[in-house]
């Protein structure tokens, strides 16, 4: 897939050839997996699933599926939504409140013997596990139960390819976490591509085979969530997967090929990192996980070690299981974030305003 | 007294019904094509479809006359192909009804439809369905209550229209004189028992087509 879709503020933009306002470049392959396009709102996930769907129409590019050119600017290839064989999963599920399940399930069933048709629902609600619930009605159902009657009407007509756009976002823990197993099941059973919106990162990296990350319209990044989770290749991919320290304007003083350590140096701050892969530029940006760094007291031994810097503690926010410590530093003007399990401070009290030292992991810095 | 209560009540409901059936259907079309389209001129057609909603009756009557009069352009067509006129008749107040009561129901079903989310329809699409099964099983089963709403509001408009009628109708007694003329001529001609019992009849009319729509609209889930 390659396409290109242009937004105009107003409609006679285009003409006075002034930029969109928006413009969606987005270029990806995605095989028989499940693919997560990842991306903050307005990042143009949603845009490229529905020029994938048809539903819009991208103004140059190609998309093919499985072999079915569903889009090519330059033969002039429009296919109609309805004739793209893919399925589509609505954030809201959008199954038709009038229609109970089965008719909702049957609906995009349209030709098929009636015979035919009635043995499909029967599997499609096996395999979602809703049987029983076919003569009920949408405004009957739990939105777990909505989500899986959208889900089985999608997968009915035996499709090509799926989409999902955000379709756990209305629901709670337990059952996204359930929905996003029977997920990867249907993936694996059915061995098509699943195209899978979310904003969530969590839900990103627990489901995906591969990651794509839009920032602004454009594709940022493509990996296994390994990939993309540990080594972010640029700043708004950083943001993205959770990696909340990031400093820009740092300056390489000293690159010791034999030791494989990297002299960093941002304002004040002197810091130690292995040298990554990618080649490096004169100026760096460099991050750190929240959870890569350690919290020590305020000991005088300690003080001087590598990477490790005296802070106050601007607050602490409990989330459960683990804590989240806004530290200021000294030597910086951005505070770091950090997070540590609710365990690591059975023995360490730490209170507001209470002075310590960070310890920020070498071989955990992520350079870009 | 019978026939003259009988007359005007069974003209009145031949022109109310005729002509609600007409307006449901065009309305329906027109309200579709208002609310999911965007085309060059779309503001001027809203214009002309409400503008019989602001124009008093008996300009709207005037124009109508104009219209359909034997020297008028769509009169002077009906009369060369089938030497009859239509002014004066009580098809002439079917149309003077459809007219005054066309902006009531695309007022009421485009607001329903443009309620309507419309990823109900992406997903009929995506299932393979066309715009037009689309529309009709979807999108106006899901409008449908405004769509009634529009269809009460027209039936009822086009019982108690008076003005646009009488001047296209006028009111010749045993052929067009509806129900509001009969209850006016009979007022006017101090012959009040007949007015009561039209006016009774009326109101009985309207509340019982009131109370009939809101049981079947309370018996719709959506």
């Amino acid at each position: 897939m390659d396409f290109r879709k242009r937004y105009y503020s107003k409609k006679n933009d285009k003409k006075k050839g002034i930029d969109p306002a928006f413009l969606l470049d987005a270029k990806f392959e995605a095989g028989n997996e499940l693919v997560v396009l990842f991306g903050r709102s307005g990042s143009g996930k949603t845009t490229a699933l529905q020029c994938i769907s048809g539903l819009l129409e991208p103004n140059g590019g190609k998309i093919i599926v499985n072999g079915d050119i569903y889009f090519d600017c330059h033969k002039r290839i429009d296919l109609p939504v309805q004739q793209r064989s893919l399925g589509y999963v609505f954030q809201n599920y959008a199954i038709f409140p009038h229609m109970d399940v089965k008719k909702n399930i049957a609906y995009g069933l349209k030709g098929w013997k009636p015979e035919d048709k009635e043995k499909r629902v029967a599997e499609m609600l096996q395999m979602l596990q809703i049987e029983g619930l076919e003569n009920n009605y949408p405004s009957q159902l739990s939105g777990g139960q909505k989500q899986r009657v959208a889900l089985a009407r999608a997968l009915a007509p035996k499709p090509d390819i799926l989409l999902l756009d955000e379709p756990f976002s209305a629901l709670d823990m337990v059952v996204r976490m359930k929905l996003r197993e029977k997920i990867k099941e249907i993936q694996r059973e059915l061995g098509i591509p699943i195209l899978f919106i979310t904003h969530n990162h969590v839900e990103a990296f627990t489901i995906a085979d591969k990651i794509i990350i839009f920032h602004d319209g454009r594709v940022q990044q493509t990996g296994t969530p390994e990939e993309v989770f540990y080594n972010p290749k640029n700043k708004h991919v950083a943001e993205l997967v959770g990696l909340t320290n990031i400093f820009e304007d740092t300056v390489i003083e000293d690159k010791n090929e034999a030791s494989g350590i990297l002299k960093l140096k941002c304002g004040n701050l002197e810091l130690y990192a292995d040298i990554p892969d990618s080649k490096l530029k004169e100026k760096v940006t460099w991050g750190i996980r929240p959870e890569n760094l350690r919290i020590l007291p305020l000991d005088e031994s300690e003080k001087n070690q590598d990477n490790t810097i005296p802070a106050t503690v601007k607050s602490i926010v409990n989330k459960g299981a683990s804590k989240v410590l806004a530290l200021k530093i000294a030597e910086h003007r951005n505070l770091l974030i950090a997070e540590l399990a609710n365990q690591f401070f059975e023995d360490f009290d730490i209170k507001v305003g209470d002075e310590c030292l960070v310890k920020i992991v070498k071989g955990k810095i992520v350079i870009f | 007294m019978l026939d003259q209560i009988g007359f005007p009540l069974v003209i009145t409901l031949r022109i109310a019904v005729l002509s609600t059936f007409v307006v449901a259907l065009t309305g329906i079309i027109i309200s579709y094509i208002l609310a999911r389209r965007d085309f060059t001129g779309k503001w001027l057609a809203d214009i002309l479809v409400t503008l019989p909603l602001v124009l008093p009756p008996t300009v709207t009557g005037y124009l109508l006359v104009i219209l359909l009069g034997k020297n008028g352009v769509l009169g002077n067509l009906l009369y060369n192909i089938t030497g009859w006129t239509i002014l004066f008749t009580w098809e002439a107040a079917v149309i003077a009804a459809f007219v005054v009561s066309l902006p009531l129901m695309v007022k009421t079903t485009t607001a329903a439809i443009e309620s309507v989310d419309r990823e109900y329809e992406y997903a009929a699409f995506t299932l393979g369905r066309k715009e037009l099964e689309t529309a009709l099983f979807i999108t106006l089963p899901l409008a449908r209550k405004g769509i009634l709403a529009g269809i009460v509001l027209s039936f009822a408009r086009a019982v108690g229209e008076f003005g646009a009628t009488l001047m296209v109708a006028g009111n010749i007694p045993g052929r067009t004189n509806t129900m509001s003329i009969s209850i006016y001529s009979a007022f006017q001609a101090g012959n009040n028992e007949l007015a009561n019992m039209l006016v009774i009849i009326l109101v009985i009319m309207s509340l019982l087509s009131m109370a009939i729509t809101a049981k079947l609209v309370n018996s719709w889930k959506i």
